[in-house]
């Protein structure tokens, strides 16, 4: 699995989702579970798959799967 | 959460994803495995349990952990979540979707932070009888919630103490000045532990020695900012788990033997290869550690569970060891039952528990040898069986912590037990002596009473506990019992066993409510303990609820059997007490009998009618 499609996975387990239906574009409007609750969820999960870290103004970012996957780049996932 | 601890009837695909998912701390992977464990079928599952949580902080996202804790006890567990903060308005208000959802038992969480935020975050903005004053106003509250709670709540509280904070402020110098946070998590917990040492439904859960084992990591400082989160992803399986510990008593029946092996267990060596001389116990090392597991059965046993020695030796070299060392803190009569010979372990185990007249499952094993361990959990799965290696330390330690026997309580019954059960192995020997005289020699005085408040406790051990002399396996709840008392018109009695040799304190216990028919007194439930077995105490205890419902009026009386697996020994007990069967089925008879009957009660016991009282 590469790391597009381990972020692509992340996000379906989170917000219990197929896997085959989550594209950058991905957002709250697109997937009803993407709350503020499942973003909690989202970033322990993503902090464990990757070994990263967030902090507080990246969470905040956290509006589509393309702005996550740009700050994975950011903290050295590589795309 | 380790894998030989899972429920051993689960199938090993499960159990190894559900190790995996606890051990990766992965909320989807967690998600995931309680699925699996939710599509098992219903007999793996364990009883149904209902957690309702209140709490100051988010836990939303988490429960998940919490669930995979308590369904691996076993347990089909739910849980309700209260919303954030509102503590007595959801705990007091029957009507609150928590409390509405008539759970099992509810737990408190909370923190200094949410309670007291300016003493915590800002303490400087307080003088110190402000700071005093807030505390004080916290432990009120508390005590008034707990009080409350009493009258009205219908499940066991868990209060959880609150954990120092895991952001600190002026941590060196608020240790040095009048009613600090250090002084607040002091006498905050103190009013806690104090509630909770009272009898009845309130327990503390030690979120605060949680936070203080598992250490700084507990907590996470940005997800409480973000989302009022704090407990760490990390910390968060074992989180769950010392709840689920903590609640584990009430769903599974706490083991009542210890069985354990001798050489290398009990001391440093083999007797019959090493000689006495040669074995290690004592002062120094490692002879303290062998010292320090003997303390640790010692406290066991004054906990009123049972000890039982297995070993395979000659009987003459054993005894003459712990006659000749003088460092031993056992002595071959703390053992309630002893076995030295050289047959395999599970036999003697099996007619160990004949002999106490206990359930295999009541049994945990401990053995440095891993053939016998392995041999027992292959002969007898019942039995539990300790993950032990041949170091003394981790022997020590797996005894210390081993959760198998913790109850909520321990009541003065279980202290008098372990005594109980020598005098019981010495009864044994008069009866076999002179069977005949032996009844009468034993001097049985039986206590009849009335249950209320002193005794509602130990009535409702008797009715989670009891299995085998159990005619109807009824498990009623503190609330249940204290309505049936509210109604005159009902019977619950008491039967408190004595004789020569030892107290028993209360081991029988019958409960007569009114029927559906007229003037007809219905058993509900009629019960004895397994240690009263053989002296006539369940006619003694027949005849007195036949004379109560006379002196009620009652015309007739009804009872019935239901079959369990394991109450076979009272399928005829209302036939050999005089009653007519009405209808019977495979599980299910019904008796009837008009009062005053014909009830015969037993020379050799004094009865004491204590009802009055």
């Amino acid at each position: 699995m590469n790391n597009e499609q381990k972020l692509f996975q992340a996000v379906a387990d989170v917000f219990q989702v197929d896997a085959a239906v989550v594209k950058e574009s991905s957002s709250p409007d697109t997937i009803p579970k993407w709350d503020s609750l499942g973003i909690v969820h989202l970033v322990t999960e993503l902090e464990q798959a990757f070994g990263v870290e967030f902090d507080i103004l990246e969470i905040a970012d956290f509006r589509n799967v393309a702005i996550i996957k740009s700050i994975l780049a950011e903290k050295g996932v590589r795309f | 959460m380790i894998y030989g601890d899972l429920p051993a009837n689960w199938p090993e695909p499960v159990k190894q994803q559900v190790a995996a998912a606890a051990g990766s701390g992965r909320i989807a992977a967690i998600r995931n495995a309680m699925a699996a464990v939710e599509a098992l079928p219903p007999e793996s599952r364990g009883k149904p349990f209902k957690l309702g949580i209140v709490r100051t902080f988010t836990l939303e996202a988490q429960l998940e952990a919490l669930k995979l804790a308590l369904a691996v006890i076993p347990s089909a567990a739910s849980i309700a979540l209260g919303e954030l903060e509102n503590i007595e308005q959801v705990l007091l208000d029957q009507a609150s979707p928590v409390m509405a959802a008539r759970p099992d038992a509810v737990l408190a969480l909370w923190r200094l932070e949410d309670l007291l935020p300016d003493l915590v975050y800002a303490p400087h903005t307080l003088t110190a009888d402000a700071r005093a004053q807030a505390v004080s106003g916290v432990s009120e509250r508390i005590t008034r919630l707990c009080e409350d709670y009493r009258r009205e709540g219908p499940a066991p509280l868990f209060i959880a103490t609150l954990p120092a904070p895991a952001q600190r402020a002026d941590e060196l110098s608020d240790l040095h000045q009048p009613h600090g946070w250090h002084d607040a998590v002091l006498r905050i917990n103190r009013t806690i532990l104090a509630q909770a040492a009272q009898p009845g439904r309130i327990y503390a859960f030690d979120f605060a020695d949680w936070a203080a084992a598992f250490g700084p990591a507990a907590f996470d400082q940005k997800m409480d900012l973000y989302a009022r989160q704090p407990i760490a992803a990390a910390a968060l399986m074992s989180f769950a788990s010392a709840i689920a510990c903590s609640l584990r008593p009430l769903l599974v029946p706490a083991a009542k033997v210890l069985a354990v092996d001798l050489d290398n267990l009990l001391w440093g060596g083999v007797v019959g290869e090493d000689g006495i001389p040669n074995l290690k116990i004592g002062h120094d090392y490692p002879g303290n550690v062998y010292r320090r597991i003997q303390q640790t059965l010692l406290n066991l046993k004054r906990r009123g569970v049972l000890l039982a020695l297995l070993s395979k030796n000659n009987h003459q070299d054993v005894v003459d060891a712990f006659a000749a060392l003088p460092d031993m803190l056992l002595s071959l009569a703390d053992f309630a039952a002893v076995r030295i010979n050289w047959r395999p372990k599970h036999e003697n185990l099996r007619e160990v528990a004949q002999e106490l007249n206990l359930g295999l499952d009541s049994f945990v094993f401990a053995d440095d040898q891993a053939f016998e361990r392995e041999q027992m959990a292959f002969e007898l799965p019942a039995v539990k069986v300790l993950p032990l290696s041949e170091d003394p330390l981790q022997i020590l330690n797996a005894l210390t912590h081993c959760t198998n026997f913790d109850a909520l309580r321990v009541s003065a019954e279980d202290l008098a037990r372990a005594d109980d059960y020598a005098a019981q192995a010495r009864r044994q020997e008069l009866a076999s002596a002179s069977p005949e005289r032996f009844l009468e020699s034993l001097q049985l005085k039986a206590a009849i009473g009335r249950v209320s408040e002193a005794t509602l406790p130990r009535a409702v051990q008797m009715l989670a506990k009891t299995n085998q002399f159990n005619v109807t396996t009824r498990r009623h709840g503190e609330a249940e019992l204290r309505r049936l008392c509210a109604d005159a018109a009902n019977v619950l009695l008491t039967l408190a066993l004595r004789d020569k040799l030892s107290d028993q304190g209360i081991v029988g216990l019958a409960i007569g409510v009114r029927g559906e028919r007229p003037q007809e007194l219905r058993v509900d439930s009629f019960l004895l303990s397994c240690r009263a077995l053989g002296r006539g105490a369940e006619q003694v205890l027949w005849a007195s609820l036949v004379a109560k419902a006379t002196a009620l009026g009652y015309q007739s009386l009804s009872a019935e059997y239901l079959q369990t697996g394991k109450n076979q020994q009272v399928a005829d007990l209302f036939d050999r007490l005089g009653m007519e069967r009405i209808a019977s089925s495979a599980d299910h008879t019904t008796y009837q009998m008009r009062v005053p009957g014909q009830v015969t009660s037993p020379a050799w016991v004094h009865v004491i009618d204590e009802t009055g009282r």
